[in-house]
């Protein structure tokens, strides 16, 4: 199987000049294409802070970070800002939408940074609303939607860019149950189909009981890693 | 780059209230700015042509000793051909010669010191339309001996009126002092009642005939088709005439020139301070916006919005406030300029007698030109980057993933 993620040695140290936080202790991690991986853990365990560093969004104190076959913690910010776009997707605990955008919009968004044409964006968007049940609310903005919807919008766009892999961070903490297992269903899907590689931080037993990995990381590391 | 514009037109109007009161600062600073401007200019345009077409003229010759004794011996020579040669110039709309004598005038009330100016009465009426000045008795008619034109401040002093006989003292071209009665025929009001104090006028014949010695002229004024073709005509004559002095109007009266030349200044600067008074606020409204947007912002550079267009966006969004704001100013302020200049705005209740004691018109017309209002959207462009500078790097310092979880 080929590898999407691999972490070597990842460590984290917060607020290291004054009372040293360890985030992460020396995480080795690999997911493979077409996973569905679930880390858990209690809170400052180190969830968010690992999926940061997967994602780009944070620097590691020490270790490297690997996206295929691109070192992304050797990347520039203006670069990596740009890997970002291209191959990985997100979704938020709190939806994060634009509001004063559409759904489609929202969907389409990303695509405008990475300069499709009107046409591929147009389809795409259309394809993505289908695919998560919300081709009625195209034109709806956020406000308007409900909680579960904007996530589902949230999950659209962060599939718009084709990207090798989607993080998600506690995505259906803010969530009703039926929400909730209206897009896990839609996310189990997606990962079925279409092979894409989902990583989620999650305390919610709805979404580690869909999920065919579970790592559990306890005080900033790998306490176990379950394959179902 | 479309996507960002509608995304920063939009983010204008998501808190509409906040929006609309700095579009309203925006809108009425300008206003006011553009209104003040607008009268200011009519002001220094009114008394610049009021001192060119009234008074000076575009241009004026002397003997060179003339303008610094002011006596009627430093006559120019020739006059009378020269005043014929100008007259036949193409680019000349008229001439006025004058004799000019500085002495007393007395009424049986009091005593005052006066420049007298002796014109023709037709010459005078083409070059400074100086028969329009007359607001009591009649301007110079044949009939009658020594008629006189006297200013109102002057005639109110002296307790004088048309028909009224006053004594005028002046040397002569010996410097002999001639004494001479003269009936006031009119009471003149120019827009500089100063000057009106210290100015008689009568028939330029009957002053030549009291200062013996041919027929002396002191000044000849000279106002042209187009002021364009001023330095032409200077340099032309100052070859032709290297005796004598011939001056612009800016040589004349610098004040007049050089006021000319400051207003513009003047109001870009006013513009200006308007402008960077409401920077601030725009500065302020933008900072408001990009730390309740933590979050959003957070997330646009997260799933990869690079950082030239997170600072494009703030800064479209504060151009869009800006202009909106500006757009509507400009409208408000040029119509308010359009509307007053067709009767123009009385200042008198204002003012009193201090605007026509300076040589202003009382009732001004206000005006604005093209390059005033180029210069403005220029001064807004400056004012909307200066002011979207700020929250712009504030936004491109945010760290996403931590902005991610703002509240």
């Amino acid at each position: 199987m080929t590898k999407v993620i691999r972490t070597e040695n990842l460590t984290k140290v917060y607020n290291h000049t004054v009372v040293p936080v360890h985030a992460l202790g020396g995480v080795d991690l690999e997911v493979e294409k077409g996973e569905f991986t679930a880390i858990i853990g209690p809170s400052g365990s180190g969830k968010t802070t690992l999926l940061n560093m997967i994602g780009g969004l944070d620097h590691p104190t020490s270790g490297r970070v690997f996206v295929g076959d691109t070192e992304m913690t050797a990347l520039k910010e203006s670069k990596l800002i740009d890997f970002r776009l291209r191959n990985i997707g997100f979704v938020f605990q709190s939806y994060n939408l634009i509001p004063v955008l559409t759904a489609k919009e929202n969907i389409s968004f990303i695509m405008l940074l990475q300069k499709r044409s009107k046409e591929e964006m147009e389809a795409r968007a259309i394809q993505l609303l289908q695919e998560v049940g919300l081709t009625d609310k195209a034109d709806v903005r956020p406000q308007k939607l409900s909680g579960g919807q904007q996530q589902r919008v949230a999950v659209a766009r962060a599939l718009a860019s084709r990207p090798q892999f989607v993080l998600a961070d506690e995505p259906t903490a803010n969530l009703d149950t039926q929400s909730a297992f209206n897009l896990l269903d839609i996310m189990q899907k997606l990962n079925e189909e279409e092979h894409i590689t989902l990583l989620f931080s999650t305390h919610d037993q709805r979404v580690i009981d869909r999920a065919r990995r579970v790592i559990k990381l306890v005080d900033g590391k790998i306490a176990s890693d379950e394959r179902r | 780059m479309n996507g960002i514009v509608k995304i920063s037109w939009r983010n204008v109007w998501r808190n509409k209230r906040r929006s609309l009161v700095i579009l309203m600062a925006v809108a009425l600073g300008l206003w006011g700015g553009i209104f003040a401007t607008g009268l200011a200019t009519g002001m220094v345009t009114q008394r610049f042509r009021i001192a060119i077409e009234r008074q000076i003229s575009h241009m004026q010759i002397h003997h060179p000793k003339f303008i610094d004794y002011d006596e009627v011996k430093y006559h120019i020579p020739e006059a009378a051909e020269l005043v014929s040669h100008l007259s036949s110039d193409d680019f000349v709309m008229s001439v006025s010669a004058r004799t000019m004598a500085s002495g007393m005038v007395a009424s049986s009330a009091i005593t005052a010191g006066v420049q007298i100016i002796g014109v023709d009465a037709e010459q005078e009426r083409a070059t400074t339309r100086f028969d329009e000045f007359v607001v009591d008795g009649d301007y110079f008619t044949d009939a009658g001996r020594n008629p006189v034109i006297v200013g109102k401040r002057l005639a109110d002093k002296m307790k004088i009126e048309p028909g009224s006989r006053l004594v005028l003292t002046f040397p002569d071209m010996q410097g002999e002092i001639v004494r001479a009665s003269f009936r006031v025929a009119g009471i003149y009001q120019t827009t500089h009642t100063q000057l009106d104090e210290l100015r008689l006028y009568v028939r330029r014949s009957d002053l030549q005939a009291l200062v013996g010695e041919g027929e002396p002229v002191n000044e000849i004024a000279i106002l042209l088709n187009d002021v364009e073709h001023l330095s032409d005509v200077i340099a032309q004559l100052k070859n032709r005439y290297p005796e004598l002095s011939i001056r612009s109007y800016a040589e004349i009266s610098p004040e007049v020139s050089y006021m000319q030349e400051m207003a513009g200044i003047t109001y870009l600067v006013i513009i200006i301070i308007i402008l960077l008074a409401l920077a601030f606020g725009l500065l302020n409204t933008m900072l408001m916006t990009v730390y309740e947007r933590t979050r959003e912002l957070g997330m646009l550079m997260a799933v990869g919005m690079n950082k030239k267009r997170v600072f494009l966006m703030v800064m479209l969004e504060t151009t869009f406030l800006t202009f909106t704001g500006a757009i509507v100013g400009i409208l408000l302020g040029g119509g308010t300029v359009w509307l007053t200049a067709r009767n123009g705005v009385d200042l008198s209740g204002v003012g009193g007698d201090t605007l026509t004691d300076f040589g202003y018109d009382a009732v001004v017309i206000p005006e604005l030109h093209t390059s005033f209002f180029l210069n403005l959207v220029i001064l807004v462009l400056c004012t909307s980057f200066l002011a979207s500078v700020y929250p712009a790097f504030k936004a491109l310092k945010m760290r996403p993933a931590e902005a991610i979880r703002k509240d």
